[in-house]
C-alpha cells in the first residue's frame, strides 16, 4: 500500500480541486476526463502506467455521458484520482478493477455533489435577486466568485474523501485483495467497452453515420491483430 | 469597445455559479461587466439596467456563449430597446445550447478522447494525451474567441450571421468522425486492458459475459440502467459468484 503522506494527500487533493471545477465551472478544459485526472494522478504517484489504464477503463464509462446542462451526471475526476490511489497501491491482478470499482461508487455520490452545489447557488442567487435585476456589479462578483469558492471546496473536499478511503479500504482490506482472483477486471473491461459502444451507437443513429462506426470498430479489429495489442 | 480581452478571459468561467434559477446567468453577467463599463461612464442608468439584463436566466453551451454576449453587449452600446435585447437572448438559447452539444459533447470531446484513448492504446503514453488536451484547448480558445468577436460585430443580426457561419454546418458533420473514432478505439483499448489482466482465455470469456450483460442492461434495461450503475451491478455480482461459487 502506499504510504499516504501529508505531501501526497496534499499534491493529489490540489489535482482534484482542479479536476473538479474544470467539469463545470472552470475552464472546462477536459482536464475532468477520466483519462486525464488519473494519468496525472499516476504520474503524481510515480506510477503512470497504472494510472493510464485506470483512466482508459473510466474512460469508456464517461464516454456514454452527456454533460447536458441541467441533467444530474457522475463525477468521474476526482473518482478517477480516488481510483488511481488505491489501483497503484494494490497487486496489478486485481488493483485495476478494485480501483475502478471504486471510482465509479466515488463518481456516483460526487454526481450528488454537484447537484447540492447548484441547489446552494440558486438559493445565493434568489436571495440577492433584488440586487441583480437592480445591475449590481458587486452582487454580480460577489456570487461568482463564491460560487467559484464553493465548487473549489466541493471538489477538494470530495478528492480528499476518496483518497482517504481509498487508504483506509487499501489497508483493511489488503490481505482480502492479495488472495482476490476474482476477474473482475476483465467483467468491467468488457462494460465499459459495451457501454461506449451503447453510447456510440445512440449518438450514430442510422445512416452512414452507422456505417462509418462499423468501420471504426473493423479497423480497430485489425489494428489489434495487426500491431499486437494485448499479446 | 473595451474590455473584450477580460471579458474573453470570463467566458472561461461562465458556469462559475450554475444554479437552477439563472442557470448561467450570473456568469453571463460577469463576463459582460468589462464589456459594459463604457456605459457606466455615458450613463449610469443604462449601465445598471444593460448588467441587469446581462444577469437574467440564460442557459447554453458554454463555448459559444459568446455569441450570445457579444451580440447582446454590442445592442446595449448600440441603444437598443431592452426588451428587444432580452427576445434575442431567449432566442438564443436552443440554437447554440444544441449546436454546441452538437459539436462538442457528442462531437469533438468523443473524437478527442478517442483518439487519445486508441494511441494510449497503441503505446504512445501520456505524450499523446498531453498533445490531445493541449489541441482540444487551443481549438475551444479560438473558437470562444471567434464566437465573442462575431458576436460583438454582428449585434441584433447575430441569428442571421450564424446561420450563414460556418458552425451550423459543421454540428452535424462531426458525429461521423465521432463515430468513426468510437469504433477505431473500443477494440484498441479493450485488448490492452486485458492485457494487463491475468487470466488469458477466462479474462476474455469474464469480459464478454460482461460486455453483453452490460450491454443488454444498457441499451434496453431503461434511463435508469446508466453505465455507471451497470458497471457496479455486474462488479458487486463478480465478487458474489467468487465469493459464494465453490
Amino acid at each position: 500500500m502506499i504510504d499516504l503522506t501529508v505531501g501526497t494527500l496534499a499534491l493529489l487533493v490540489g489535482w482534484g480541486t482542479l479536476v473538479g471545477l474544470d467539469l463545470v465551472s472552470v475552464p472546462q478544459g477536459l482536464l475532468a476526463r477520466p483519462l486525464v485526472a488519473a494519468s496525472v494522478a499516476g504520474w503524481l504517484l510515480g506510477d503512470t502506467e497504472t494510472g493510464l489504464r485506470v483512466g482508459a477503463l473510466l474512460e469508456l464509462f464517461a464516454l456514454d455521458v452527456l454533460p447536458v446542462g441541467a441533467s444530474r451526471y457522475p463525477e468521474y475526476g476526482p473518482a478517477a484520482i480516488g481510483a488511481t490511489f488505491l489501483a497503484v497501491g494494490l497487486p496489478s491482478a486485481s488493483g485495476l478493477g478494485v480501483g475502478v470499482v471504486w471510482g465509479l461508487v466515488v463518481a456516483l455520490v460526487a454526481g450528488y455533489s454537484l447537484e447540492w452545489l447548484r441547489h446552494t447557488n440558486a438559493r445565493q442567487v434568489h436571495r440577492w435577486s433584488a440586487e441583480l435585476d437592480a445591475g449590481s456589479t458587486a452582487v454580480v462578483r460577489r456570487l461568482q466568485w463564491s460560487g467559484l469558492a464553493r465548487d473549489a471546496a466541493r471538489s477538494a473536499v470530495i478528492s480528499g474523501l476518496a483518497i482517504a478511503l481509498a487508504f483506509a479500504i487499501g489497508v483493511s482490506g489488503q490481505s482480502a485483495f492479495l488472495g482476490l482472483q476474482a476477474p473482475i477486471t476483465p467483467v468491467l473491461v468488457g462494460v465499459g467497452v459495451a457501454s461506449a459502444l451503447s453510447g456510440a451507437l445512440r449518438t450514430a443513429g442510422r445512416g452512414p453515420r452507422l456505417a462509418w462506426l462499423g468501420v471504426g470498430v473493423g479497423l480497430g479489429i485489425l489494428a489489434v491483430f495487426s500491431f499486437g495489442v494485448g499479446s | 469597445m473595451r474590455g473584450q480581452g477580460r471579458a474573453l478571459l470570463r467566458l472561461f468561467a461562465l458556469q462559475g455559479a450554475w444554479n437552477y434559477e439563472r442557470m448561467i446567468g450570473v456568469g453571463m453577467g460577469y463576463a459582460a461587466e468589462p464589456l459594459l463599463e463604457d456605459l457606466a461612464a455615458a450613463s449610469p442608468e443604462r449601465h445598471r439596467a444593460a448588467v441587469g439584463r446581462a444577469t437574467e436566466f440564460f442557459n447554453c453551451h458554454p463555448y459559444l456563449a459568446g455569441l450570445a454576449l457579444g451580440a447582446a453587449a454590442r445592442a446595449e452600446h448600440d441603444g437598443v430597446p431592452g426588451d428587444q435585447i432580452r427576445r434575442l437572448r431567449t432566442a438564443l438559447c436552443s440554437p447554440l445550447g444544441a449546436l454546441g452539444d452538437q459539436l462538442f459533447w457528442a462531437g469533438l470531446v468523443p473524437i478527442v478522447m478517442s483518439l487519445a484513448l486508441a494511441a494510449v492504446a497503441l503505446g504512445a503514453g501520456g505524450l499523446a494525451l498531453a498533445a490531445a488536451v493541449v489541441g482540444f484547448n487551443v481549438l475551444r480558445l479560438l473558437v470562444t474567441r471567434w464566437a465573442l468577436a462575431t458576436g460583438l460585430e454582428a449585434g441584433m443580426s447575430v441569428g442571421s450571421v450564424i446561420s450563414a457561419s460556418w458552425l451550423p454546418r459543421a454540428a452535424p458533420r462531426v458525429a461521423v468522425p465521432a463515430g468513426f473514432a468510437a469504433g477505431l478505439a473500443l477494440p484498441l483499448v479493450g485488448a490492452w486492458l486485458l492485457a494487463g489482466a491475468a487470466g488469458g482465455t477466462s479474462s476474455v470469456l469474464a469480459a464478454a459475459i460482461g460486455g453483453c450483460g452490460g450491454f443488454a442492461l444498457h441499451r434496453w434495461g431503461g434511463a435508469r440502467w446508466t453505465s455507471l450503475r451497470v458497471g457496479l451491478l455486474l462488479a458487486v455480482l463478480t465478487l458474489l459468484w467468487t465469493r459464494l461459487a465453490p
